[in-house]
């Protein structure tokens, strides 16, 4: 499994990817402070910069951005094989479909994972030292917020990962198709901002551990169905 | 193990339309096999699945003599295959294709791989992008990846399509040495006639997704018939005439204004004779001979409907 999802790299246009990550790390890593200092500045009654462990709820919601990510590479490993046919060659080969896309799946979900952790350290690292110049957070971080913010990181990571597998059977298998897919991301990116604004209270924790499950059922039923739906 | 291919009521149906029909396939290790069918016909569909591309709605395949299913496609390392379209990572080189090819097959020899490419004469183009390839490249490529694993069977669907003659030649050659020095075994589709008849040592007709007929070139030799062909204004008047008074039956009228008579104990003056003197007006009579072309228009458009003989 492990050579399968190797390859799944190895097909891909690896340049246009890691450029696009590089773009998604450098946005996403000054994020943090310019909402402290831009969007919530005229907001007293946010209290992010307060402390470190105030600080990390926003970093929390930020690094959903590569949900995004994930929507691209359902792009690149489902729907444009599927349009551009190479779907085909690959069912040609000695392997079972089921095989194939699990291998798809779990680059994808491995792929979101590392970029996400990667971002994380990132986000973490640059906001740190944008404190340390200007000065933007109150306190210092203490050795629980550094132990917090690594469980954190794993384990938001990890629902990020598997929350982006959403789109993949409804528009990446069965529509094949890109906008949707894409569409569908973003309202999963701002999934949490919607239920504040519909004045829904729902913990965060839980929030996150429904769309990683939503994820993973959507990975599933597109493993367990391609015979039935995924020709070429 | 003589039987390379066999298929047992093969059907493939689509929203419940039936695109491929019980057909019943053999290929013998070694031969040239094609299918040969107007556009639509279900050649490329059953292609796809004896390639493992689309599943069979019923009906059995099995490959080297063991059964063909998604969760049994061991057999499909013996296969080499271009359904379609020669399909690559347009936006990989060439050497990186095959590669990723090799891998998937759990094989790999980059000797192998170079000396595919010596064999369809793309070597030293390896490190090019296949997006920067010419239709005839891609198919000679699509070839060499079929042949890197020196596979016992090739599947090509319409391997001519698109191609110059030039690249139709090299692409016979490609598939006749191939067959004779290395043993693989062909199957081949195509509309084209001339093709097929050139490539295959056995043919089959696919018709609205049914296998109607299978024949070999010594059939097909067999098959040729001499005719004299007449062209004339009047064609009804010319065949009752040829009939009645010639005793001419095995008559077929192939255009509005063309005859062909298939009795060779009738010569031409005879016909010409006669029709003069019966104020029939002869534009022109000649002798040839059926090819495979006309035994192809009477299995697939019906021919036969315009024969008038017997």
């Amino acid at each position: 499994m492990l050579k399968l999802i190797e390859l799944e790299w190895r097909k891909l246009e690896r340049k246009k990817v890691i450029g696009e990550v590089v773009i998604y790390w450098a946005i996403l890593m000054f994020l943090p402070v310019f909402f402290l200092q831009v969007v919530f500045a005229d907001m007293p009654e946010v209290t992010y910069a307060e402390s470190y462990a105030a600080m990390m709820k926003l970093m929390l919601p930020i690094q959903m951005g590569f949900l995004l990510f994930g929507a691209s590479l359902i792009n690149h490993v489902f729907i444009e094989p599927y349009k551009n046919k190479t779907m085909a060659l690959f069912f040609g080969y000695p392997l079972s479909r089921k095989k194939l896309f699990t291998a798809k799946a779990l680059f994808i979900v491995s792929a979101v994972f590392f970029c996400t952790v990667v971002s994380f350290l990132l986000s973490g690292i640059t906001t740190y030292a944008i404190d340390l110049a200007f000065d933007v957070i109150d306190g210092t971080p203490t050795a629980p917020d550094l132990m917090a913010f690594g469980v954190r990181t794993i384990i938001h990571s990890a629902a990020v990962a598997f929350a982006s597998l959403i789109p993949l059977f409804l528009f990446g298998i069965w529509r094949r198709a890109v906008i949707p897919t894409v569409v569908c991301a973003i309202f999963l990116m701002q999934f949490p901002n919607f239920l504040g604004l519909l004045r829904i209270a729902l913990n965060p924790d839980l929030l996150y551990a429904l769309l990683s499950v939503l994820g993973a059922i959507s990975a599933y039923l597109s493993v367990k169905l391609v015979n039935k739906i995924g020709d070429v | 193990m003589n039987a390379i291919i066999q298929t047992y009521g093969l059907t493939r149906e689509v929203k419940g339309r039936t695109i491929v029909s019980n057909v019943n396939l053999n290929l013998k290790r070694g031969e040239i096999y094609g299918l040969l069918g107007p556009n639509g016909a279900g050649k490329t569909t059953i292609m796809k699945m004896l390639t493992g591309l689309i599943l069979p709605t019923s009906g059995e395949i099995t490959l080297f003599g063991k059964k063909l299913a998604e969760d049994s496609k061991e057999s499909l390392k013996r296969v080499g295959s271009i359904i379609e379209y020669p399909l690559f990572l347009e936006h990989l080189t060439a050497m990186e294709n095959l590669k990723i090819h090799c891998e998937y097959l759990g094989f790999y020899d980059e000797m192998a791989i170079r000396q595919a490419l010596d064999l369809v004469q793309l070597k030293g183009i390896e490190g090019k992008k296949v997006k920067e390839f010419s239709l005839g490249m891609k198919q000679r490529l699509g070839i060499a990846r079929a042949a890197i694993t020196k596979p016992e069977l090739i599947v090509l669907d319409e391997p001519t399509n698109g191609l110059d003659p030039i690249g139709i030649k090299d692409m016979r050659d490609l598939v006749q040495t191939l067959n004779k020095e290395y043993g693989i075994t062909f199957l081949l589709s195509s509309h084209i006639l001339a093709e097929i008849e050139q490539m295959a040592d056995r043919i089959g007709v696919i018709q609205q997704g049914k296998l109607v007929d299978e024949f070999t070139l010594s059939d097909i030799r067999q098959r040729r018939t001499e005719y004299l062909e007449l062209v004339t204004p009047d064609v009804r008047r010319a065949a009752v005439l040829l009939e009645q008074e010639l005793q001419i039956f095995n008559i077929k009228i192939v255009q509005d204004n063309r005859i062909r008579i298939y009795d060779a104990n009738v010569s031409a003056g005879q016909i010409s004779r006669l029709l003069v003197s019966r104020d029939i007006e002869l534009e022109e009579i000649q002798k040839n001979t059926s090819t495979l072309e006309d035994y192809f228009y009477n299995q697939i458009q019906g021919g036969a409907k315009h024969a008038k003989a017997d």
